[in-house]
């Protein structure tokens, strides 16, 4: 190997490393936080954990009543955490479901079946990103009130799929629009109804573009931290993002920390396991059959 | 008469979308809009009334109106080139094969999934420690110098760039990655042909081919910079020392109940907002190709 070849090796290896420390260190260090214990917390080196415990985690769990102790004269709340994860995973289920089977419906209308200006609904669509959440929750609970869901988990259910509604109608309508036609015509010469062709040769073909919608929903809901914590007030009624907004800092920091990891480990499973799938489906949604 | 069916069809279809959009958004966006026409406060006895265009004129001549517009552009401008530019990087250095590219793969991926609603309560704490930390005198040395430097507030301000670059460049790096995986690769052969500069072959083939992705990159990093509230108020507790409008306006109705100039300033960024999609849409877009 000539030496030029070899640090240009030498280089992209570099590169790669330096990339993969800048993504990961955050994680990195909130994943050994949550693993501390008090001592070490405060006694031991930051970056690297000696005596891995659970406990902060165990502590998430533990449900004695309202009070749970004192730190000095400080009351230390204990937290419904049981009825956050359910709620979360409810909720999560419910929007990815959601978002998927109104994109799916609406990429369809308007990639396949075009009504007059399908192309402005689709461009109207896509331009409600540009509508700010500022101060929207203000009039959103006014309508929430008016439908009983202040409180709710539905209340998140209604609007979540809004956020990531635009981008994935945008992505299966242009994904359907540039699936060949022949595709579903020769089913339907062969007596296929449309819904038949539809769920039993379209759908399945289009996997990789429903994965990448259904990844993005999961990105961008579980980024949402105001919907949350405006919406849900009582503690059994909280998600795990809006219920870890509400601990106190200064005494439940390495238990917060645990609950962060918590919620992180299933999305972000989910997330690799489906990573290289929502690259495909998204070089898929723009360019296949163009 | 098939034809017929098939717009009732689609028009069915869309329905769900459009109902859960418009519960989501039309009464609100309503709302926003009539009251930024008038002086509705929770605070104020008697009847609201209509003020024209009271509310943005007199945002207008407003330093803190300003003041907040400065900062936001800012900040916009700032995490979307920085964004594009890792973003670029990494979808470059991952498009051709190597050992361990899974890896890198996956880690560029990581920051974006890692669900941000809670990452941002562990950035949180991680760069403003609870003082009983072993690393809270390190961070907050670091917190004394920034802010000494830039001003008080400048430590929180910069974490909150810093969160949003972190999660943004990967999933602009992946969406990029998305974007050179669709061009065939005889174009790329072909390049190499014609050039031999790989920064030339770079300018004069790759950025072409990738223009539909890369705007899609720049709307999306622009609007959640212009509409980024909850980022900057959990970084920054609550204290802005510098405003941005989504803080600014989340100030005026919440704290000071003025509902009516609140609406108008987080308005302010939509028509901003509405330009640049405009202009993106002719590159993004797929319509485009057939509509001509």
């Amino acid at each position: 190997m000539s030496p030029r070849r070899w640090w240009m090796k030498l280089g992209h290896a570099g590169l790669m490393l330096l990339t993969a420390v800048y993504c990961l260190f955050p994680i990195y260090f909130m994943l050994v936080q949550s693993l501390k214990t008090p001592e070490e917390d405060v006694f031991g080196n930051p970056f690297i954990v000696t005596n891995p415990t659970l406990e902060n985690f165990e502590e998430l769990f533990e449900r004695k009543g309202e009070v749970r102790g004192f730190v000095g004269d400080a009351l230390r709340r204990s937290y419904p955490f049981l009825d956050w994860l359910a709620n979360t995973l409810f909720v999560f289920a419910g929007s990815v479901a959601a978002t998927l089977v109104a994109s799916v419906a609406a990429g369809y209308a308007l990639g396949r079946l075009r009504p007059p200006g399908f192309r402005w609904w689709r461009r109207v669509i896509f331009a409600t990103y540009v509508v700010p959440q500022t101060i929207l929750f203000i009039p959103l609970f006014q309508v929430m009130h008016v439908l009983a869901l202040d409180d709710s988990l539905l209340a998140l259910l209604l609007v979540y799929p809004s956020m990531a509604l635009p981008f994935c109608v945008w992505m299966l309508s242009g994904y359907f629009e540039h699936l060949p036609r022949e595709i579903e015509e020769a089913a339907l010469i062969e007596g296929a109804s449309r819904a038949g062709a539809f769920f039993r040769i379209v759908l399945p073909m289009s996997r990789p573009v429903l994965v990448a919608a259904g990844i993005f929903t999961l990105g961008t809901i579980a980024s949402d931290f105001m919907i949350a914590s405006v919406f849900l007030l009582s503690p059994q009624n909280q998600t795990i993002t809006a219920g870890l907004g509400t601990f106190d800092v200064a005494l439940d920091e390495l238990a917060a920390v645990a609950g962060v990891n918590l919620l992180a480990i299933p999305v972000v499973t989910i997330s690799a396991v489906f990573a290289r799938g929502f690259v495909r489906g998204l070089t898929a949604s723009m360019v296949e059959g163009s | 008469m098939g034809r017929a069916r098939d717009v009732r069809l689609a028009y069915l279809l869309l329905a769900p979308a459009l109902l859960m959009l418009s519960t989501a958004l039309a009464y609100p966006v309503g709302w926003e809009v009539w009251t930024s026409f008038t002086d509705l406060s929770p605070l104020k006895d008697g009847a609201t009334a209509y003020v024209g265009l009271a509310n943005y004129s007199r945002l207008l001549s407003d330093a803190a109106f300003w003041q907040a517009a400065f900062v936001t552009v800012g900040y916009a401008v700032v995490t979307s080139v920085a964004k594009l530019a890792l973003g670029l990087g990494f979808a470059l250095l991952l498009v051709r094969p190597f050992r361990g590219r899974v890896l890198v793969f996956l880690a560029v991926f990581l920051p974006w999934a890692y669900p941000a609603g809670v990452s941002v309560i562990g950035w949180y704490w991680t760069l403003n420690p609870p003082t009983t930390t072993a690393y809270a005198p390190f961070m907050g040395h670091l917190k004394y110098v920034v802010d000494g430097t830039l001003g008080t507030g400048a430590w929180a301000f910069t974490s909150v760039i810093l969160f949003n670059i972190w999660r943004g460049s990967s999933f602009i790096g992946v969406l990029l990655l998305a974007g050179i995986n669709a061009i065939p690769p005889e174009l790329f052969e072909c390049a190499v042909l014609e050039s031999k500069s790989p920064w030339r072959r770079f300018w004069l083939v790759t950025v072409p081919l990738l223009k539909p992705f890369l705007a899609l990159a720049v709307f999306l990093s622009l609007t959640s910079a212009f509409a980024d509230l909850a980022n900057v108020w959990m970084l920054t507790a609550g204290r802005i020392v510098f405003p941005v409008i989504g803080t600014h306006a989340y100030f005026l109705a919440i704290k000071a109940g003025q509902f009516g100039p609140a609406s108008a300033l987080s308005l302010t960024v939509v028509p901003v907002l509405l330009g640049v999609l405009l202009v993106l849409f002719r590159l993004f877009d797929p319509l485009r190709r057939e509509a001509t």
